[in-house]
């Protein structure tokens, strides 16, 4: 009966093809402008090939904006997985199941917001002078001044935990919902061996968990790759370059500094190339 | 000695679990009640919670004309974006999870994958396309660039959520005669519906906290209210705090009117796997 609908082609094609059109076009007109010299300031331009890539691998600030992008790849994606399993193990040990609605309701809270307005939330707790992040260390210290945004060595940190505080406190929320559908033989046969609650966890629930878990890292790095608005809002890369990742500046050549579209674009294409390679690997792997 | 130790550890645990959910709303918090402060209030060293309230900085934002035509922009791009995701996403979902073919996987993989793209190696193209077609600034371009991410959203979520509904009903209504798009009508859209309502709500708060794309494709007619927002927090440290809260105020609120339905979302997608 099913098979004899016309409703597959109907609700499948169209939406397939705007799909394929819409990823496509970008995607393919992203590759030509990386091989021309187009400028935001002038309508003419010529073919130039690969030396858009062959200046991008010359080019110092860029080499430094791929070093801060894996940075910030490692220390969101570790920290992120840490406070969540970390929050949704306490949750699920110490909290009834009441206090643990009242937490999964306020853990969700942080990753709605829009991250133009976390980013701003945390620029202004993180003031030296007034924030209120801040207070506690001007409290302790009779007044010194701490400015984590804009020193070279802790900016990336001040800018990553905005984005731990979002997706980690979210994640504990999902960690807790995987121990929660859990059969509880495994845990009751464990305690009756006097295992620890510790060890419960690290020898037992974790491992039963972990395809999910490697799931949830997974959608993590991909989140992680949109670190622009952050930064964008609380540092614009800076102090100097300690916190420009691609994205951020790709968009300063192409927009802010220069206007070169096309030698934006031909980062961006590197970073395409890059992301779909690694995803689609670890993709199959962890299908596999 | 061994239940003194747990139950130490036990108030240790409730007491971090407390932080952690204060952590979670307190800077938000902050932020409302800054809104509410003059700028004498905010600028100071030492925090302050006893103030006189005033309306000054909400009555600003609000009768702020940029402000105002971010927050129309937003809800227009937003919700077409929105419904042509339901339009377009629903029915394609519906044919994955219920018509099996070769591609199934496959399709399934594509519409992942589009979250992969870097959205600086699409903001970059489009930008020079609507540019040369004319349509740079306009919010049919943001509409139609932001459906590319609606769409993409709302089939990798609806996927599942159809794939729940109990197929057995589904054979019971062709049985009694119905034909394959009045089974869709009829007996998949209102059983998915609850986790179907989460996907596109998860797809409207996506789309609204979106930045990048929108900071490309609007130089002054399309902005929307998250560009608005940033360009109020860039003008400097004498920024007038106050108005600057109450515009983070206002651009937050939206999203979180959803609290209630993705959390319920969440759950549902979790028991759903339980069984």
């Amino acid at each position: 009966m099913r098979r004899r609908s016309s409703l597959p082609v109907t609700f499948l094609v169209p939406t397939l093809a705007i799909l394929l059109v819409l990823s496509m076009v970008p995607t393919l007109y992203a590759i030509v402008i990386a091989l021309q010299n187009r400028e935001l300031s002038s309508s003419d331009y010529s073919w130039v090939w690969l030396s858009n890539f062959i200046d991008l691998f010359l080019d110092r600030r860029f080499l430094n904006a791929v070093w801060v992008s894996v940075k910030w790849e490692i220390v969101t994606v570790v920290a992120t997985m840490v406070v969540a399993i970390g929050l949704g193990v306490l949750m699920f040990e110490v909290a009834s199941p009441r206090l643990r609605n009242i937490y999964c309701l306020l853990f969700i809270i942080p990753v709605l917001l829009p991250r133009v307005s976390a980013a701003f939330v945390w620029k202004f707790a993180y003031h030296p002078l007034y924030g209120i992040a801040t207070y506690p260390y001007r409290l302790i210290t009779g007044g010194l001044i701490f400015d984590p945004l804009s020193k070279p060595s802790t900016a990336l940190f001040a800018v990553a935990s905005v984005d731990v505080w979002q997706w980690g406190l979210f994640f504990a929320v999902i960690v807790l919902k995987l121990l929660e559908t859990l059969p509880p033989q495994p845990i009751e046969a464990a305690r009756l061996d006097h295992a620890k609650r510790w060890q419960i966890h690290a020898y037992v629930t974790l491992p039963m968990l972990k395809a999910p878990l490697i799931s949830l890292m997974f959608v993590k790095m991909i989140e992680s790759l949109r670190s622009f608005d952050l930064i964008y809002v609380m540092t614009r890369g800076g102090p100097g370059v300690a916190t420009e990742t691609l994205d951020m500046y790709a968009f300063s050549q192409g927009f802010i500094e220069s206007g070169k579209v096309s030698y934006a674009s031909a980062m961006a294409v590197l970073m395409m190339i890059a992301t779909v390679i690694t995803f689609t690997m670890l993709w199959k792997r962890v299908q596999a | 000695m061994r239940p003194h130790r747990t139950r130490l550890g036990l108030i240790i645990g409730k007491t971090i679990l407390a932080f952690a959910g204060f952590m979670a709303v307190f800077p938000l918090a902050w932020t409302a009640l800054n809104s509410l402060k003059n700028n004498v209030d905010i600028i100071t060293r030492v925090p302050r919670l006893v103030f006189s309230p005033t309306f000054d900085n909400i009555r600003y934002i609000i009768g702020r004309d940029s402000v105002m035509t971010g927050l129309y922009n937003s809800v227009i791009a937003c919700c077409c974006a929105v419904l042509i995701g339901v339009v377009l996403g629903l029915p394609a979902a519906y044919t994955v999870a219920r018509y099996p073919n070769r591609f199934a996987g496959d399709i399934q993989f594509f519409v992942l994958s589009l979250r992969f793209l870097p959205p600086v190696a699409v903001a970059i193209p489009l930008m020079v396309i609507w540019l040369q077609i004319g349509l740079y600034d306009t919010l049919p371009a943001l509409i139609v660039t932001y459906s590319l991410l609606t769409i993409s959203v709302i089939m990798w979520l609806a996927i599942p959520a159809f794939q729940a509904v109990p197929k057995e009903i589904e054979e019971a209504a062709f049985v009694d005669g119905y034909g394959a798009y009045s089974v869709f009508w009829r007996i998949a859209l209102p059983v998915a519906a609850r986790s179907l309502i989460g996907a596109v709500a998860f797809s409207f708060v996506l789309v609204w906290n979106e930045f990048l794309i929108a900071l490309m494709l609007s130089s002054s007619n399309a902005k929307t209210l998250p560009i608005v927002a940033s360009e109020l927090s860039q003008q400097g440290m004498n920024v007038p705090w106050g108005i600057l809260n109450a515009s983070v105020v206002l651009l937050s609120l939206p999203p979180l009117l959803f609290l209630g339905v993705l959390s319920g979302f969440l759950n549902s997608v979790f028991r759903q796997k339980k069984t």
